[in-house]
């Protein structure tokens, strides 16, 4: 069981390797979109300068806190699209048949499949995020915890990406559906919490938990709370769990295709 | 001992029904009707250790969903099969290790890495050890003649030379049992003659069971002994290639270039195929008639030239396809 994780591990790294190898063959492209990335975050800081200006708190939030949010929210993104990135097109992939050359390898085909391609512009949100970091003040304790709900959070973006495109098992085209609620988990994920009220609250903290991937890390970062890490930790793992489950569960369904495919 | 079984192996595909038109995808929308393709109906075969087997049909006629079903890819709707004593179902990992396939029609190739880096990756995906691995892939380039091109980037190399690495690719793992799954497809006849070959070095070298789809009646001509026809999901023939080019090839073709053009009567058993001017096409069935009985009927002085040749295979498997159709 242990090698067998290990070595699913080592494929999944392998892959990313790879991707980044071949990204990198074009220096400037993959110079361009990290920086345009870190750029296009760092202007919307701008808004909040403006705002902060004329208030000092908003939604419960100082100005260093948004930061904070940002620089969660930022690599929670990162980390999900850097690493993950097929996750976020897994209703394409079901539905044109891609599947296959997974279904013949001898490892789990969620994960080999969702790991077989990076997006090199999260690398922008990721060390955005961690500049964002350092702004707010860095220690290694705060880096140890910073990193460990990045990557959390991630992980229950990744989640969601994969049961909402999971649908397409049933449904035929569930890409909408999974943009949207991807989209969602973005739009909501850089506002302080204390702006939403009643049902919106409700729906941020169970079916779009973008309070569990950005709000929680927050309040946990800025004073440390046993119970909210231990619910974002569980979150995480009922998600990981939800996902699997059902990808699993529509793999039966499955019904591959015939389409020229090539893997660049 | 059989490697590849399978028995009453069935699978059906739930297919939206839409009419033409606007109004019939509005239709479809508020009532939706279903069809039910079967694309495999029920089959049994077996394979045994060490064969190559042609396994063919036209198009749609359920070969790629077999194989999708025989290699894990596919649940099938009933019935059962097994592969190396495994159930693709039930075992698909354990069975992963076991077996090759390769999809003419589907890169499994990274493209921007070498084939020797693509071998490495497919070394990891197999958890073959590192030096084992290096040891396995310096083998198989010196074997299947890879160096010229085993460092070149897999998107600046030839078809042939990327369907040379894809096979080589598949077994990299040393499977028992190899899907190709027309592998020869878009081809030319230089490089479709180095693929078969490819094909009959790691049949004889590593004893691989080779189950082959190919549009190509060169490829089973020359690779199988044993061929299986499928057609509208169901197994038509399952004979070897000797039984089949026996039973089938009773008919010749005549081709008689004469001196003088002649009337040819129509008679049972010749069907005149082609006649232009003095160049004469016959096709004879031997049950009816012999050669001799045709050649009665032409004065000898008129004859300059005669060439009696065997129904071409891919002839005789197209009329195959043509009766069941009826």
């Amino acid at each position: 069981m242990l090698t067998a994780v290990k070595n699913q591990i080592k494929v999944a790294l392998l892959s990313t390797k790879y991707g980044l190898m071949r990204e990198m063959t074009n220096k400037v492209t993959f110079i361009m979109d990290v920086t345009f990335m870190i750029l296009n975050n760092a202007s919307f800081i701008i808004q909040w300068i403006i705002l902060y200006s004329l208030k000092d708190d908003i939604g419960g939030y100082t100005f260093k806190q948004v930061l904070l949010l940002w620089g969660i929210a930022a690599s929670t993104y990162g980390f999900a699209h850097f690493s993950f990135k097929k996750a976020f097109s897994i209703s394409d992939t079901i539905n044109n048949g891609k599947l296959d050359s997974y279904l013949v390898q001898p490892k789990n085909v969620l994960i080999s499949c969702i790991t077989s391609d990076i997006q090199v512009s999260a690398i922008g949100d990721i060390l955005y995020g961690y500049i964002m970091l350092l702004i707010y003040g860095i220690t290694i304790q705060n880096f140890i915890l910073f990193s460990l709900l990045s990557i959390s959070g991630g992980l229950i973006v990744v989640s969601i990406a994969v049961i909402l495109g999971s649908l397409s098992f049933w449904i035929g085209k569930s890409d909408s559906i999974a943009d949207t609620g991807n989209d969602l988990m973005v739009k909501f994920a850089t506002y302080p919490d204390g702006i939403f009220k009643g049902i919106t609250k409700i729906l941020l903290f169970t079916l779009i938990p973008v309070g569990i991937t950005t709000y929680m890390p927050v309040w946990i970062m800025t004073e440390f709370n046993i119970t909210y890490m231990s619910i974002v930790l569980a979150s995480s793992a009922f998600f990981i769990f939800t996902a699997f489950s059902i990808f699993n569960r529509g793999l039966k369904r499955y019904s591959s295709s015939n389409l020229m495919i090539s893997k660049i | 001992m059989a490697v590849i079984e399978a028995k009453g192996l069935k699978k059906e595909f739930k297919v939206k029904v839409k009419e033409k038109g606007i109004k019939g995808s509005l239709k479809s929308i508020l009532r939706p009707k279903y069809k039910i393709v079967k694309a495999v109906n029920g089959i049994d075969f077996n394979v045994e250790e060490g064969e190559i087997i042609a396994f063919i049909g036209p198009n749609g006629a359920g070969k790629s969903t077999t194989i999708k079903m025989l290699t894990g890819i596919l649940y099938p709707s009933s019935g059962e099969m097994k592969v190396l004593d495994i159930d693709p179902t039930k075992n698909r990992k354990k069975l992963a290790y076991k077996i090759g396939t390769v999809f003419g029609q589907k890169e499994q190739l990274w493209m921007h890495l070498t084939p020797y880096d693509n071998f490495k990756f497919f070394s990891a995906i197999y958890d073959i050890p590192e030096k084992e691995a290096e040891e396995r892939i310096e083998n198989f380039i010196k074997v299947f003649e890879l160096e010229k091109f085993v460092n070149t980037p897999v998107r600046n190399l030839s078809l042939g030379q990327r369907i040379r690495a894809e096979i080589v690719a598949s077994l990299i793992h040393e499977p028992k049992v190899l899907f190709l799954d027309e592998p020869t497809i878009g081809l030319d006849p230089i490089v479709k003659d180095n693929i078969r070959k490819l094909i009959k070095k790691m049949n004889k070298e590593l004893n691989t069971t080779i189950l082959l789809t190919s549009h190509d009646v060169s490829d089973i001509e020359k690779l199988c002994k044993r061929v299986i026809i499928i057609n509208n999901g169901e197994i038509v023939l399952d004979d070897s290639m000797q039984n089949l080019k026996y039973n089938y090839l009773n008919k010749k073709i005549l081709e008689l270039r004469l001196k003088d053009k002649i009337n040819f009567e129509k008679e049972e058993g010749i069907d005149v195929i082609k006649e232009k001017g003095t160049n004469l096409k016959l096709e004879l069935d031997t049950r009816i008639k012999s050669i001799s009985d045709v050649l009665k009927l032409i004065d000898p002085e008129n004859i300059i030239d005669i060439n009696i040749s065997n129904t071409p295979l891919e002839e005789i498997i197209s009329d195959i396809y043509k009766e069941e159709r009826k």
